[in-house]
């Protein structure tokens, strides 16, 4: 089916329509709120609100861009909405904060692999100071990494859910990796792994 | 290209963003300087953690949950019609109000008109000064 013909089918408040999108887009949707949440569980709570918009909205969407590009905005606009409500909450933790902590309690989401312990923990203390480095990049550089980085979208892929010219993408994406590059070679020299 | 030099560009080449050459110079100089090999492979690790987290398991019960959501959403919304959302914090507000308004007329001190009060104030006197008309030692005496 046509993208314009899933949206007057979801305009018509077709059930079918509405379940081929969900499992079209839910794993995108779930990655990119994934990726700049940090959390599986948040994630999947804030990708329903995202279908919930976009079932709901669907009769003011004009076409003009992607259905992927659409949702996509919707899907960073409400990751960044529920960042901005639970700012207070034990997830988001400052890198100073996390680097402050006793390596022993920052591992305290082990990986299930199974493996070595020791290795797992490094894992998740690489984790969470990875998260913490991408969640202290200015937004819009955050989101340009996340997009890039999660859900491996061109650069001009980027421009188009951002609203942004592709140079400006690049620059952005430029210098999130230069910043993230700077955090850990901070925490590098702190030895905080 | 000395160390600095090289920690700057570390995540563009572990990223293959960077022209063959500079590429090929990165790679002589880490396989020489231990230091810089030793933060190369804490950046190779750190970001590596990114690659494993994409694409998180699908939860196969995303969509029976997002039902369910959206029709708990849709009986809220029959329960509690529109114009009764919008009644009700009216009514609230004009409660409120009338509340405030009922303090501060309650709070204020009652107005006096001293020209009328001041004959019953006269006439009062004699009332209000009852004991020095008759004093207590008359009163015991009789």
């Amino acid at each position: 089916m046509s993208e314009a013909g899933i949206i007057e089918k979801l305009k018509e408040g077709n059930e079918k329509a509405f379940s081929d999108l969900v499992s079209t887009y839910q794993k995108m949707v779930v990655n990119t709120c994934y990726g700049l949440l940090h959390s599986i569980e948040d994630a999947e709570d804030v990708a329903q609100d995202v279908f919930i918009e976009v079932f709901r909205s669907a009769s003011g969407f004009r076409g003009d861009s992607k259905i992927s590009t659409w949702i996509y905005r919707i899907a960073v606009n409400r990751s960044l909405n529920f960042i901005r409500d639970h700012k207070g909450r034990r997830g988001f933790k400052s890198l100073d904060e996390i680097t402050q902590l006793p390596k022993t309690l920052t591992g305290d989401n082990y990986s299930e692999s199974g493996g070595d312990p020791h290795s797992d923990l490094e894992n998740s203390q690489r984790s969470i100071l990875i998260h913490a480095a991408i969640d202290e990049l200015p937004k819009n550089q955050r989101i340009a990494f996340t997009l890039n980085k999660y859900e491996d979208l061109s650069y001009k892929e980027i421009s188009e859910i951002m609203n942004l010219s592709l140079s400006s993408v690049e620059s952005l994406i430029h210098r999130a990796k230069k910043n993230l590059q700077k955090k850990l070679y901070n925490c590098y020299k702190k030895k905080c792994i | 290209m000395n160390c600095k030099a090289i920690h700057k560009k570390l995540i563009f080449f572990l990223e293959n963003d960077l022209p063959l050459n500079e590429m090929e110079e990165i790679r002589l100089h880490l396989a020489g300087c231990q230091e810089c090999a030793a933060f190369a492979d804490y950046m190779k690790k750190s970001l590596s953690v990114l690659d494993q987290e994409r694409n998180p398991d699908v939860n196969p019960f995303f969509y029976t949950r997002l039902k369910a959501r959206m029709e708990n959403q849709a009986i809220k919304e029959t329960v509690t019609p529109l114009w009764a959302r919008i009644l009700q914090p009216a009514v609230f507000t004009l409660l409120l109000l009338a509340g405030v308004y009922a303090g501060i007329k309650i709070g204020q001190p009652a107005k006096i008109n001293i020209q009328e009060s001041y004959y019953a104030e006269q006439e009062m006197f004699p009332y209000l000064y009852e004991m020095a008309a008759e004093p207590i030692e008359t009163f015991l005496m009789e």
